[in-house]
């Protein structure tokens, strides 16, 4: 597991990219990867490109996300899911939040 | 082998470790010295017996600076367990050599009191 | 003495030493260096002192009378048990072989003679490091232990409380319920909870929460007593589901859900109504035909959304005498093997498939898992709640605690309930409560809410909505008519259903009277009431319920008008 996050240039864009198991283990480093920025992005990309499994503690992490980036009007998008990935983002009903693709 | 009866620096250093207890220390070694001396004696050809004295004998003796008391204590817990030589005679070199550093000691730890107590 | 490294912490050290000289140089040395100092000189001294006063440390001369360096050590290791009292050997053994039985003997270290007070004070340091270590190791390791041992106590104690709260309900009294659990599936978050409604339908709840441990299970507790308040008195799933989500979003912390699949299961209307969020696809199996319909996850779990933005649109399938669902947790599923391969949907309906006794399917299921992994979960949960006829309706008896006496036995009382309360509020479980302040009422309770269930459905329904009955003869048109309802009530923006409640006293005790009248356009109730009672069909069982159930029944008004009546008679 782990966790690498990256602003775009003009610092608006914030990407948290998961590797292997994205699970409780995680927990601590993801919100690192969020926290620490001083300035607020206006987008969030959480790529799952290289994540191999999640449970349902990604799905509440994704949740405190959201809400750190401002609930409702949050911003956040969900990238590059593999197929299993996709089917628990999928059974949770996780579109209705984020922006799944 | 050279011939050092006292090594003088080790003497030195003891007396800054021990301070006040410096005279004491001699006096124990000598007394203790006495009874291993009388040990030795006693275990006639007892070669086992001789070499654990002798092992016993070499650490007080080296720990005091008694250089060539040591070593000769050495040579016996060698020659203890190759059962060989002639035990006796280094015994007797044993105790010679203690009846010479015997009054050195003695003297030191005159001195050192009549020092202290001036 | 100058240069001495300096000292960490002031130990009682024991000089085991047979040589009086040796003993008072090393003694002073080590009490100039701040330490305590105990002396021994022999190893059964060395032993003794070793026993009464536990020094930290020990030095030792190998060789010495009556017991040596050696024995000692062992005698002395074996009394410190765990705890680290290191043993540094004095020695001026010079053969390896004699070293290596100071090591054998339990020996920490070596200081040769003639002895450097630099090099023992370093060495007395390095020994108190690896002692202290070794006694925060030990410590910790007790300390966890005994966290451990309390936890498994909480554990304990929470799951014999939240037992009686869970199965407070008839999951384990209900005779068409199965279900199978892993003994501290609560500790994974995983809840099962079944209780009957006033009118004999059954509501269960399968979920599973986020996370592990106590906080997974303590959102249990505020969750089962929703479910079965609200149960009781009366409410159906959606506004079970909105006081659900809405207590969980507000007491659990933003990443904290919890997953359900929340059902009705009603053997007088052959139906199951059906909310799913976030579970695993759960089954309707239809036994005459052997099909299986998938229970979807439409919606976000519990505990996500605001009340705003909650969903509680369920789903109804028809079901027949006989035919079960099925619900089961992600456990189940996400059973992996020894590759992170996860067992899977496809091997579950591979299981569903081959069995042959429906009766053996949790064992099928357990058997396939154990194939599959060879090590059980402790977060596998399944229910298979097969659909009876009803069971004799009864009210939960604990709901009153009054004698009687302040009992209303005169008055009336009328509601006009509009468009847009039409849509989403459920006056049932409030006049319910109202009705059963009348104690004579209390014994028919059960009846009662049928009753006014039935009639208050058919005035929304065929009255207000204009819904056609006859659409309930097949699944098909079954699920064609709940789809009709939910979009005609969406687009509601008139109509009415009125409910007038008169209660009087009689000469031997009371009577009831309850008239529902709707806006619609009424219906042929001389045709519909000439129809036979067919036991199989989807759609017409209710009126012959409602003659079944009350006093009297009528029609007036062109169908638009229905009134029943309730008696008792005086209590003794």
């Amino acid at each position: 597991m782990s966790v690498e996050s990256e602003v775009s240039l003009d610092g608006k864009k914030l990407t948290i990219a998961i590797k292997g198991r994205f699970d409780f283990g995680s927990h601590q480093a993801f919100r690192d990867a969020y926290e620490r920025f001083y300035k607020v992005p206006e987008t969030y990309i959480v790529d799952l490109k290289e994540t191999t499994y999640m449970d349902s503690s990604a799905l509440g992490m994704l949740l405190l996300l959201r809400d750190h980036a401002g609930g409702e009007d949050a911003e956040v998008r969900v990238l590059n899911s593999n197929s299993d990935v996709r089917k628990i983002l999928a059974i949770s009903n996780f579109d209705k939040l984020f922006d799944i693709s | 082998m050279a011939e050092i009866h006292l090594d003088p620096d080790v003497l030195s250093d003891l007396q800054e470790v021990m301070e006040s207890e410096y005279p004491t220390l001699l006096d124990t070694f000598i007394e203790d010295s006495q009874e291993r001396v009388a040990a030795l004696r006693k275990a006639g050809g007892d070669a086992k017996t001789l070499g654990r004295i002798a092992h016993s004998f070499k650490g007080s003796s080296g720990n005091l600076g008694a250089v060539r008391l040591a070593q000769l204590c050495e040579l016996l817990e060698t020659e203890a367990v190759e059962a060989a030589s002639d035990l006796g005679a280094l015994v007797d070199q044993i105790d010679h050599e203690f009846a010479l550093v015997k009054p050195l000691y003695e003297c030191r730890s005159e001195l050192a009191r009549e020092k202290r107590q001036r | 003495m100058s240069a001495l490294a300096p000292v960490l912490e002031a130990l009682t050290i024991l000089i085991a030493e047979d040589s009086a000289a040796d003993r008072l140089l090393l003694s002073t040395i080590i009490r100039r260096q701040g330490h305590r100092v105990l002396t021994a000189g022999n190893g059964v001294e060395a032993v003794e002192i070793f026993a009464h006063e536990r020094p930290q440390l020990v030095l030792m001369d190998a060789l010495m009378p009556v017991m040596d360096g050696f024995e000692a050590a062992r005698q002395i290791k074996q009394l410190a048990g765990e705890a680290l009292v290191p043993i540094i050997f004095l020695t001026s053994l010079r053969e390896s072989e004699a070293l290596a039985q100071c090591l054998d003997a339990g020996g920490d270290d070596f200081l040769p003679k003639p002895y450097n007070p630099l090099i023992l004070a370093a060495k007395i340091n390095a020994m108190d490091r690896l002692r202290r270590l070794q006694a925060t190791v030990l410590q910790q390791r007790d300390l966890i232990a005994r966290h451990h041992e309390h936890l498994l106590h909480e554990q304990r104690a929470a799951k014999a409380v939240f037992d009686k709260v869970a199965h407070s309900g008839c999951i384990n009294a209900a005779p068409n319920i199965r279900y199978l659990q892993s003994p501290y599936a609560l500790f994974n978050g995983d809840l099962l909870l079944a209780a009957y409604t006033p009118s004999g339908d059954m509501h269960v709840l399968l979920g599973d929460f986020t996370g592990h441990g106590l906080p997974a299970a303590i959102g249990a507790m505020p969750l089962a007593e929703v479910f079965y308040g609200m149960t009781a008195k009366g409410y159906g799933l959606t506004q079970t589901l909105r006081e659900m989500n809405a207590k969980l979003k507000r007491i659990l912390p933003v990443d904290m859900f919890c997953c359900a699949t929340l059902l009705c299961l009603s053997a007088q209307r052959r139906a199951v109504e059906v909310w799913n969020g976030g579970m695993p696809e759960g089954y309707v199996h239809e036994v005459a035909t052997g099909r299986r319909t998938p229970l979807i996850s439409r919606h976000l779990p519990l505990g996500v959304l605001s009340a705003e933005a909650f969903d509680d649109s369920t789903e109804v399938w028809p079901m027949a005498l006989g035919d079960r669902v099925f619900l089961l947790s992600d456990g189940v599923l996400d059973t992996a093997d020894a590759n992170d391969q996860l067992f899977g949907a496809a091997r579950l309906q591979q299981v569903f498939a081959a069995n042959r006794e429906p009766d053996r399917l949790f064992e099928d299921i357990e058997q396939a898992l154990a194939a599959f992994r060879g090590q059980a979960r402790d977060d596998v949960s399944m229910v298979e709640i097969t659909l009876l006829s009803a069971p004799p309706l009864r009210v939960a008896e604990p709901m009153y605690a009054d004698s009687g006496q302040s009992s209303p036995l005169d008055w009336s009382v009328s509601f006009e309930f509009r468009a847009q309360t039409l849509k989403n509020y459920n006056p049932l479980p409030y006049l319910l409560q109202l009705l059963l302040e009348v104690h004579g009422l209390r014994e028919q309770g059960g009846a009662l809410y049928s009753v006014m269930a039935e009639l208050y459905s058919n005035a929304l329904e065929h009255g207000v909505l204009g819904l056609d009955s006859a659409l309930k003869r097949d699944a098909q048109g079954f699920a064609q008519y709940y789809r009709q309802r939910n979009e005609r009530l969406a687009q509601l923006n008139s109509g009415y259903v009125r409910v007038h409640v008169q209660v009087a006293p009689t000469d031997q005790g009371g009577t009831m009277t309850l008239r529902v009248e709707d806006s619609g356009s009424g219906f042929d109730v001389d045709k519909e009431l000439a129809r036979p009672v067919d036991v199989d069909r989807l759609s017409g069982r209710g009126l012959s319920l409602v003659r079944q159930l009350s006093s009297a029944v009528s029609w007036s008004d062109g169908g638009r008008s229905v009134c029943v009546e309730f008696c008792w008679e005086a209590l003794a």
